[in-house]
This record gives C-alpha cells, sequence and structure tokens, in this order.
C-alpha cells in the first residue's frame, strides 16, 4: 500500500512539473520561427504534450490497477537519513572547501552507517578525504571549492 | 588489406607507452566499477571523465573506453563468489556461476568467466575491426531522417527490451529529451527554459545527470535494500591450489557456446539501445535451449555461464560500432562516451574513420590489447578483487558519494551542476525503486538535440509532411529493422512471461 502511494506521489510530481513544461512551451515559444519554419516551441509542445498524456495515462492505469507493490522497505530511514547528509555535504562544500566537507561528511556517515567502530571511523574520515584531495586537487589539478575558511595549504 | 595497414595504424598508436600506462589504468577501474555493486560503467565514465581533461585525447578516449569494457569483466566475479551481479549485464552469469561456486568449482568458474569474456571481447573487436569500415560506407548515405529515424529506433529498441513498464520507459525517454530542450535553440537564438539563469543558457550538462541518476540514485537505493547490511560472509571461498583451473572437459564443452554467445552478442550490441544486458541474458536462454541436457541450467552449468560472459563483452564492443560510425550511442555507457569524444573535439560520425584514423584506429587495437591485459588481470588478480568484495558497503558508500561529488564539481566548477546532480540522485532513486529507465533518459538526453535538430530539418525539406520517411530507401530500411527489432523484443518478452 504504501509502496504505491510513494509511486503514485512521484508520478503526480512529474505531472505537475510536465504541465508547466508544456504551458511554458505552447505560451512562451513559438511554433514557427520569422523565417516560417519550424520554431524553438515545435519539438517542446510536442514532448510535453505527450509527457502529460502518457503520466496521466499512467497514474490513472496505476490508480485503477491492482496494488503490485509491497510494503516500504524498512531501510527507507536509512536512505533518507543518507541522502540528508549528502544534501548538507553539497551545502558545506561553498561554506568550509572541498576537503574540510569532506571530513565532515564521511565522519557524519560513517557515525550514522558504521556505528560502534570509532577508530575505524575516524581514520577513514581523515585520511580517505586527504587521499581524494592529494589525488584530485593536488595531483591531477582538478576543481575542488575552496569554501569560505581558507586552508593554510 | 585497407583493415590491416588501419590495424596497424592504431597499433602504433595504442602501444605508445603514454597509452599503454592509460589502456592499463583503465581496465583496472573498470574492473573495481564492475565489482561495486550498484556502480555502473556510465557513473564509473562519468566520474572520471574530468580527470582525463590534462591528457591527450587518444589516450584519454582510451582509458575511458577501457573502464567501459573492463567493468563488463569486473561484475561477473561478484556474480560468481557472491550471488551480486556488480552489472545489470552480468546478472545472468549468477544463474550458474554462482551454483557453480557453491559446489566447490569457483576456481573453474571464475577462470573460464574470464576465457569467455576474452573471447567475446575479441571476437567483438575483430568484427569492429571488419565491419566499421563498411558502417561508414553505409552511412555516408544517410540524411536528417534516417538520423531522426536510428535515434528513434535507440530508445524504442532500449524500453521494448529492458522489460518492465513500457510506459515508465517512454516517460524516462520524454524527461530526457524535455531536459535536451534547455537552453538556447540554435536556430533561432531564443532560449528555452533556463529561468533567465547564465548557467542554463548552454544547456543541462548531462555529466550531473547521469552521475547523479547512475552514482548517487543506485547507491540511494543499495541503502533501501539494505546493502549496507550485508557482510562479506556470503563470499564463497574458493581453492587456489589443486582445484582452480578448468578441465579440459570445461572447455569442450563450452566450445560451441563460446562462439554463439559471442556473435549474438556482437549483433545484440550493434543495435542501439539493446545492449549487454539483453544480449547476456538471450544467450542463456539460447544456451538453455541447445543444450542436452537443459536441466542442468540454473543448478551449475559451465554453458550457461560462458554462454552470457562471451555475449555481454561482445555486445561491449558491438556497441561501438553504431558510436563510431555514426555517433549514435547504444547504451547510456556509450553516451557518456560519445559525451568524452565530444569533450576532445571529436565527432563520431560517418567520416571520423576518414578524418581521424589515428584516433578511431587507435580506439580499436587499444580493444585487443585491453582484453589481453583484462584476460591476465582476471585469473591472476582474483585475490585482489576478493579482498576489495570484502570492502563492507557502509564504508563504500560514503567513498562513492566523495567521488561522486567530486568529479560533478570539478567538470566546470559549479555548485548548480554539483546540486543538480543531487536532485538527479533523488530522481534517480525513484526511478530505480519503480521501474523507470535512468539509460532511456540519459540516452534522450544526449541524443534530444540531434533528434530534434535532424526532425526540424527533414520536415523543412519535405515541406512539413512526415511521408518523406517512406520515400527514401534507407529511411524505409531503418523503419523495416526497427519493426523487426521491436517484434523480437515483444516476443521475446512475451515467452519470457509465459
Amino acid at each position: 500500500m504504501g509502496g504505491r502511494v510513494v509511486r503514485a506521489a512521484f508520478l503526480l510530481v512529474l505531472l505537475f512539473a510536465a504541465s508547466w513544461y508544456s504551458w511554458t512551451a505552447f505560451s512562451e515559444l513559438n511554433y514557427l520561427s520569422s523565417a516560417g519554419r519550424l520554431g524553438p516551441g515545435f519539438f517542446p509542445r510536442f514532448i510535453g504534450a505527450s509527457l502529460v498524456l502518457v503520466l496521466a495515462y499512467s497514474l490513472f492505469a496505476d490508480l485503477r490497477g491492482k496494488p503490485s507493490e509491497g510494503a516500504i522497505s524498512p531501510n527507507w530511514r536509512t536512505a533518507a537519513v543518507f541522502a540528508l547528509l549528502c544534501a548538507v555535504f553539497v551545502a558545506l562544500l561553498n561554506l568550509l572547501g572541498g576537503l574540510l566537507a569532506m571530513v565532515a561528511f564521511m565522519a557524519g556517515s560513517l557515525g550514522y552507517l558504521n556505528r560502534g567502530r570509532a577508530l575505524q571511523n575516524l581514520l577513514v574520515s581523515i585520511l580517505l578525504p586527504l587521499a581524494m584531495y592529494l589525488v584530485f586537487s593536488v595531483w591531477l589539478k582538478a576543481t575542488l571549492p575552496r569554501g569560505l575558511l581558507t586552508l593554510p595549504f | 588489406m585497407e583493415v590491416l595497414n588501419h590495424l596497424l595504424l592504431g597499433l602504433s598508436v595504442a602501444l605508445t607507452p603514454v597509452n599503454l600506462l592509460y589502456l592499463f589504468a583503465g581496465v583496472m577501474i573498470g574492473m573495481i566499477v564492475g565489482i561495486i555493486p550498484g556502480f555502473g560503467p556510465s557513473a564509473g565514465i562519468a566520474i572520471l571523465l574530468p580527470i582525463t581533461f590534462g591528457m591527450e585525447p587518444t589516450g584519454a578516449v582510451i582509458m575511458l573506453a577501457a573502464i567501459y569494457y573492463g567493468s563488463m569483466y569486473g561484475g561477473t566475479i561478484t556474480s560468481i563468489l557472491l550471488n551480486t551481479p556488480g552489472e545489470s549485464s552480468t546478472v545472468a552469469s549468477t544463474f550458474d556461476g554462482y551454483p557453480l561456486a557453491q559446489q566447490g568449482r569457483a576456481g573453474p568458474a571464475l577462470v573460464m568467466q574470464a576465457v569467455a569474456s576474452f573471447v567475446g571481447g575479441t571476437i567483438g573487436v575483430i568484427l569492429i575491426t571488419v565491419l566499421a569500415p563498411l558502417f561508414t560506407q553505409v552511412t555516408r548515405s544517410f540524411g536528417p531522417p534516417e538520423f531522426f529515424l536510428l535515434v528513434m529506433m535507440g530508445l524504442a529498441t532500449l524500453i521494448v527490451m529492458i522489460g518492465g513498464n513500457w510506459r515508465y520507459g517512454v516517460i524516462s525517454a520524454l524527461i530526457g529529451f524535455a531536459l535536451g530542450t534547455v537552453g538556447v535553440d540554435l536556430e533561432t537564438g531564443q532560449t528555452r527554459f533556463t529561468f533567465k539563469s547564465a548557467e542554463m543558457i548552454v544547456g543541462i550538462d548531462f555529466i550531473p545527470i547521469a552521475i547523479g541518476l547512475f552514482g548517487l540514485g543506485e547507491l540511494y537505493y543499495a541503502l533501501y535494500t539494505g546493502l549496507h547490511l550485508k557482510g562479506s560472509g556470503g563470499i564463497v571461498r574458493y581453492d587456489k591450489e589443486q582445484r582452480f583451473w578448468p578441465g579440459a572437459r570445461d572447455y569442450i564443452e563450452t566450445k560451441f557456446s563460446l562462439v554463439r554467445g559471442s556473435l549474438l552478442g556482437f549483433v545484440i550490441g550493434v543495435i542501439p539501445g539493446a545492449g549487454a544486458t539483453v544480449a547476456s541474458l538471450m544467450a542463456y536462454s539460447v544456451e538453455k535451449s541447445a543444450s542436452p541436457t537443459p536441466e542442468k541450467f540454473g543448478k551449475g552449468a559451465m554453458a550457461g555461464l560462458v554462454g552470457p560472459e562471451a555475449a555481454n563483452n561482445a555486445a561491449s564492443s558491438g556497441a561501438m560500432v553504431p558510436l563510431l560510425t555514426l555517433g549514435i550511442p547504444g547504451s547510456a555507457s556509450t553516451a557518456v562516451l560519445l559525451a568524452a569524444f565530444v569533450l576532445w573535439g571529436l565527432t563520431p560520425g560517418p567520416l571520423l574513420m576518414t578524418q581521424k584514423p589515428e584516433f578511431a584506429w587507435g580506439l580499436i587495437a587499444s580493444m585487443y590489447l585491453g582484453n589481453v591485459a583484462l584476460l591476465a588481470l582476471n585469473i591472476f588478480a582474483i585475490p585482489l578483487f576478493v579482498q576489495m568484495i570484502k570492502l563492507p558497503y557502509r564504508i563504500l558508500a560514503p567513498a562513492v558519494v566523495l567521488v561522486c561529488t567530486i568529479g560533478t564539481y570539478s567538470v566546470n566548477g559549479s555548485i548548480v551542476e554539483t546540486w543538480l546532480m543531487f536532485a538527479a540522485g533523488l530522481v534517480g532513486f525513484f526511478m530505480r525503486c519503480y521501474g523507470f529507465s535512468p539509460a532511456a533518459l540519459v540516452l534522450a538526453l544526449v541524443l534530444g538535440p540531434l533528434a530534434e535538430q535532424s526532425l526540424r530539418q527533414t520536415l523543412t525539406i519535405s515541406g512539413g509532411s512526415f511521408a518523406i520517411f517512406l520515400d527514401r530507401p534507407m529511411s524505409l530500411w531503418i523503419l523495416a529493422i526497427t519493426a523487426v527489432v521491436l517484434a523480437a523484443g515483444i516476443a521475446i518478452r512475451s515467452v519470457g512471461k509465459a
């Protein structure tokens, strides 16, 4: 039951987004260009209208059909907390910079997923981000966020 | 003779010390990518794409292609030892690979899968060598109608072949097309769906989308299904000394399976959208049908492991044919490779093999060498990869997030794209949960601009008439092939359900 409701909600969100896309395509983008050729609205109108139709039909068919999904997995909370930690990590990137944000994320997520192994978590939280920083930023010269708190090195 | 000259040119490019180094790094990374469950070659290539920015183009693409076909080898190790496929294309290898390991034949199963992968991969590359120039001849006459039909063929095949709910496949592809329309319309210069953001004017880069869908989405799904709670206790032990090597009987019993799987896999791989997963599952069905003892399948039949393994590796080679000759990727992984080509200023298509022969043939030649390196790695470095399998997912998951985030951010130094990756991860999770197709979304996102441009050009040529698709012989051929492929796909699915 739970899985079915979440799926319907997901389809509804997609339908809402597709409706906005279609409305923009029909109201703001021209079907023909000033030269009389197919314009910027031609393809988006076709895609948007098709998307709304298929999504509406899928939602209708799913709600009318037999419930095929069982209950939500008991691990949903783990996935949700981990996704939240990832969001916090992305938010911290610009604030703390790449290296410190990585250390904070590793400490937080290992503290949650790998409970009871404090020493292991501490070592991995420091050594892995440091190794990645050295490989990506120092060796491969990849761009990492500097953050507001700049490091002395 | 001309082919041999081209191949020699390719070998001279691939055999330089730097390119060999990139090749070995690529196959090693590919093996690791293949071993990690829920972390496929699409995410692996997309994440590692930024680190190739400092490399020379041919070396970079050799390395990224090696990650692609190397992952096909790696995914089977977990299928055999853990009953968990590292890749979707190695699902069929669990059917008989794991029972073989449980019977104490893990060593022979691992060696035979390496041999099958090598044979499949090598036959695939030989067929590319022979057929790619012929494909190039044919595709030179292609115009906008044919390119539009090829894109549609690829997506339709993907939706039908992958299985599950076809409506969700169509929705996935349409979302990809919709995302592909964001940015400036190249014909009129008008902006579309940009929210007046300067970063959106150039469109939505598919790298954050691919990393989010295939990297983060799969990761969330793995946690949702409780993969982090499983330890390494399920790994089957194998004998490294006496019973490691396969017997003569194993080779004799599977000699035709190797050839059948390789040829079938290559043909399926060439069809845009079908891919290695479909090839391996079809090869398993074929082997079971052809076997005098089909009752042994699912209980440890070596042919049930060897056929799909040869097929998925040959399919990964076959998928390079439409990529190199048409510029049309047949799968999400080759779509990422296409983006790598474009980043390096190389335009895959009918002219690539004549205008940049050293690149195209260097890549093809490197695939011969890569398969040899992978055969050796798979036999002699198995203990190393087994240690990697033992790494708990609860530690691996945060580490993968770090790689995904750095990979995305370092492309353009954009925090907006990093948030886009995170959002794509959430969408990817729900898509994975409810049977949508992230591969169709990414493929449509990459091919969307080509589809729109070729459709608009086609309708301009025809004065707005869709009958042009029936007037041109090449278009008719593509429509006929599409009809046959779709009919075969629907028939296979119907038989599977029955």
